[in-house]
């Protein structure tokens, strides 16, 4: 888990490389990596790499980065963790590749080595790198399928920029900090910046699930590895494998074969504990898998003590019975407002969320982890979310002429009198998940910015580019959907960096390629209920009561902290939003 | 001691669990306590092997469902030690002899549950895996709590052997100048899950010299033609047909390399069989086969899920270009395989 940074002056006419700025690139990103750090510029200033180092698997100097071979043939910056490192490394040793260290990062380097670009395939876990290939003058770039590691890159047409954050990018200097509409307008509709844009025009994400090569002509188009559409869509073909096996056993098996590979560290790994299920079996499976309990931490607010909505006592008591070591961290209006500015500085591009992981991070931290697996990601495996209820009844409901009218007219919805959008997946998609409509944006940025932002935005059309190929069924196309905007763009990039803010990794055993792929024909599977199969998957299964209860919020309770009101077509989260704008920049 | 075995096929049958059976009466015959084995199949469908001296195997009862019944009635009343349930269909009989009983589970057939099975198994006194895997599947529906053993398949070594490529079965399939993939199993819907889609699917990606045995037979086998050639795959895949048992060495020996990513094998009894051919193997991790293979020891693992690893597994094992019958496959041998049931008896029958 680290900070990365690349830099790669490509075009002959481009001006040599300025170590201060990969410096500057490189210290911006401190914070994700207090254990390490370095820089490497290349003799001729053509290229160079930077890193910030958080340790967690080879925790000595040989897992240190920028990472060499001895040859000084190939280099390499890593953000990420390879959970199959084990096994890949026993195949090179194989064909006699001798490593120096045990860390995934020098797996990584070897396995370019061996199997070009097409190693990226082979990789399970979460990851963004950069390898520079001195033999032939090229950098590789590659990220993880879901886009849990960040990486962002900038390019002049001369000058190829990378790094883990948009923030460092801008810390070097030569990047431009022109606000892009795009960004800004798809800010407000989602609230969050949706790829392939960021908030600044110059800086561009590397798609998810992607690798590609920067040589002397610049970056070629990316190649992709990985689709949820096209996951979905290989899954449907495969349900008769569903049938082999009773459901709940195949999910267990499959759940906990991806726990066990996200347990793979040199440093405790720890928990972030609620009273939803995700969490609790995630703990519950792990204290399984590693015969002793993971150490938890679960956020209690000042507003909600003692009221329903408080998870912390159910959360304690769910430890008390399993034995997990645990603790609390009551979190008050006081400290939430004293950390605003540092949690702003943090915030690498704006969203309406984060504050949650901030907290549940920064408590874990406190706690001593260095590591703390998640259940994030568990309601969008599992369908479990209301959009994929809501998502195709409103597709269904708009092919009922005038349905659509007569809705808009009984719900007071803001949204209402846009149903007609629902007509299509994205457009339904968008209803259901949308914080502002575009005909609020003029009044938001201006009428300028916002026409210029939604025509270069072109929301809709991005949002169904996700659904190819058709994943052909209700359930894949709104976890394509799910995948490729709300994780992608929110809930993911989120959890990154406020996280990392505190030098905390955080790990999704739910999030996770491989586990997709296989569970995708039992998902899929008429009558299955996987969500409760995974509630019953420990052993013993979780107590009827934490099972049972309904569903809460998530959510940190930002409004009743900063007295956020609805004003008229304005929701909270609206309000929030614009508290965003103005503070980020 | 006296056991009767009730069993689906045994001597005169075809296929896995037939071939299990008939080791598992031999291993039972051959300990020293035992006196007599009678074991009662329900079909037979070829010429019967050889029988052990001290083993009654009622070829009478396999003519149907009443003949069957009426030879379990003829031998109820006698003394069994040990009544053996060898398929888990049979345990509505076997539970009707109200007799201390074993009962052994392979795959699928124990993956999900079975009519009354719940019910049924609670009374058993022990059950027996042949996989980790299977037994774990088979815990998860049943409620069963009691004792369990596992006692993986056996191979007779010496039935196998490396042998140069067969001339005539090369010129059959024109494999001359070939690399060879084998898979062998029925090509048939409801076994979908061996993994042959998967292999076929990876194809078109492999160097062109590389060829796709699919041996075996079945209904499954028009679609899976037509998915090669949607593929463009059709020129690099044989379908055989049928394979013969007396020709089972050569095909084997045929092959560079026995792939089968599979989801659905509750051990994998065709990998021991490549080994003993010294054909290397590539497994599922999602199945018995991770077994088999001994969690890698034997040969490659993959995620049938994953088409770049099975890919991979296939290069680096043609890349290898290696052919030998690896000494830990003795793990499996008859003799170890008759020592694992004689430890079942012994703790069941102290």
């Amino acid at each position: 888990m680290c900070g990365i940074a690349a830099l790669f002056a490509y075009r002959d006419d481009a001006p040599p490389l300025d170590g201060g700025e990969l410096a500057a690139i490189t210290e911006r990103m401190r914070p994700r990596g207090p254990d390490g750090g370095g820089t490497w510029l290349s003799d001729d200033h053509r290229a160079g790499l930077g890193a910030r180092r958080l340790a967690i698997i080879d925790l000595s100097a040989e897992g240190g980065q920028p990472m060499s071979d001895a040859a000084g043939e190939l280099r390499i910056v890593f953000n990420g963790e390879i959970y199959n490192h084990a096994e890949l490394r026993a195949r090179l040793q194989r064909f006699g590749v001798r490593f120096r260290s045990t860390s995934d990062t020098e797996v990584l380097m070897e396995l370019y080595r061996h199997d070009g670009e097409r190693m990226i395939e082979l990789l399970r876990g979460m990851f963004a790198f950069v390898i520079w290939d001195a033999r032939a003058r090229r950098m590789f770039v590659g990220r993880d399928p879901y886009g849990i590691k960040p990486l962002y890159v900038a390019d002049d047409g001369a000058t190829f920029r990378a790094a883990s954050t948009v923030k460092a990018l801008l810390a070097g200097g030569r990047v431009s900090r022109r606000i892009d509409p795009a960004g800004a307008a798809g800010f407000f509709l989602t609230g969050s910046v949706p790829e392939p844009f960021t908030i600044f025009e110059s800086v561009k994400p590397v798609e998810p699930g992607s690798s590609f090569f920067v040589d002397g002509r610049g970056p070629s188009p990316p190649r992709r590895f990985y689709s949820v559409a096209a996951t979905f869509a290989r899954g449907f073909d495969q349900e008769t494998i569903a049938d082999l096996v009773v459901p709940k056993a195949l999910l267990r098996e499959l759940v906990v074969e991806s726990l066990q590979y996200h347990l793979v560290s040199d440093v405790p790994v720890g928990a972030f504990l609620s009273a939803g299920i995700d969490s609790t079996t995630l703990v519950a499976l792990a204290r399984e898998a590693k015969r002793a309990s993971p150490r938890c931490v679960t956020l209690q607010f000042d507003v909600r003590r003692g009221t329903a909505d408080d998870e912390a006592p159910l959360a304690e008591r769910f430890a008390r019975d399993i034995g997990a070591p645990h603790a609390t961290r009551l979190v008050t209006r006081d400290e939430v407002m004293a950390d605003l500015p540092r949690f702003f500085d943090a915030m690498d591009q704006p969203t309406i969320d984060g504050t949650n992981t901030w907290f549940v991070s920064k408590a874990a931290a406190e706690a001593g982890l260095k590591v703390a697996i998640s259940g994030v990601g568990g309601d969008e495996l599992f369908g479990s979310y209301p959009s994929f209820r809501d998502v195709p009844r409103m597709v269904r409901a708009n092919k009922v002429p005038l349905l659509g009218a007569v809705a808009a007219h009984l719900m007071r919805n803001p949204k209402a009198k846009h149903f007609a959008l629902g007509r299509t997946w994205a457009g339904a998609y968008f209803l259901k998940r949308g914080l502002f409509m575009p005909d609020d944006l003029p009044s938001l940025l201006g009428l300028d910015v916002a026409h210029e932002g939604l025509s270069r935005l072109d929301l809709l059309r991005r949002i169904d580019s996700a659904l190819i190929p058709d994943p052909r069924t209700a359930f894949g196309r709104v976890a394509a959907l799910e995948a490729a905007m709300y994780m992608r763009n929110q809930l993911l990039r989120d959890t990154d960096w406020a996280s990392m803010a505190h030098s905390l990794e955080v790990r999704t055993p739910l999030v996770d390629a491989a586990l997709t792929r296989q569970l995708a024909p039992l998902l899929l599977a008429k009558g299955a209920d996987c969500k409760r199969y995974f509630a019953e998957s420990p052993r013993p299964p979780l107590p009827a009561w934490l099972r049972t209860r309904p569903k809460t919020g998530f959510g940190v309770p930002l409004a009743q902290w900063m007295e956020l009101e609805p004003d008229g077509t304005s929701t909270r989260m609206r309000s929030w939003a614009k508290v965003v704008w103005e503070r980020y920049a | 001691m006296k056991i009767l075995i009730l069993c689906t096929d045994a001597y005169g049958g075809h296929g896995g669990i037939a071939l299990y059976t008939r080791d598992l009466i031999e291993a039972l015959a051959a300990h020293p306590a035992v006196e007599r084995v009678v074991a009662i199949p329900r079909i037979i469908r070829g010429a019967l092997e050889p029988i052990p001296p001290n083993v009654t195997f009622v070829a009478s009862a396999a003519r149907n469902m009443a003949a069957y019944l009426r030879a379990v009635a003829r031998v109820a009343r006698e003394p069994w030690d040990l009544v053996v349930c060898a398929h888990v269909n049979l345990l509505p009989v076997a539970r009707m002899l109200r007799r201390k009983t074993a009962l052994w589970i392979y795959g699928i057939e124990a993956w999900k549950p079975t009519r009354r099975g719940r019910a049924l198994v609670g009374g058993v006194d022990a059950v027996v895996s042949i996989s980790e895997v299977t037994r774990e599947r088979f815990l998860n529906w049943s409620g069963y709590a009691g004792r369990s053993f596992l006692v993986p398949n056996a191979i007779h070594l010496e039935r196998y052997g490396m042998r140069p490529r067969s001339a005539a079965l090369s010129a059959r399939w024109s494999l001359k100048g070939k690399r060879v993939l084998l898979t062998l199993g029925r090509i048939v819907a409801a076994e979908r899950y061996k993994g042959f889609d998967e292999v076929v699917e990876i194809l078109p990606s492999l160097p062109e010299d590389i060829v796709y045995l699919a041996a075996g037979s079945g209904s499954d086998l028009p679609r899976l033609t037509k998915k090669a050639r949607a593929l463009g795959a059709a020129d690099r895949i044989v379908f055989t047909g049928h394979i013969d048992e007396r020709e089972k060495i050569d095909v084997y020996n045929l092959a560079d390399v026995y792939v089968m990513p599979s989801r659905g094998e509750g051990f994998g009894f065709v990998f021991l069989e490549a080994l003993a051919c010294g054909v290397p193997v590539i497994g599922s991790r999602h199945d018995g086969g991770r077994e088999a293979l001994r969690d890698g020891e034997l040969g490659l693992l993959v995620d049938p899920s994953n088409p770049a690893e099975i890919r991979t597994a296939i290069l680096d094992v043609l890349a290898a270009a290696r052919r030998e019958i690896p000494p830990a496959l003795a793990h499996f041998a008859f003799p170890n395989f008759q020592s694992r049931v004689h430890s079942v008896l012994d703790e069941l029958l102290p």
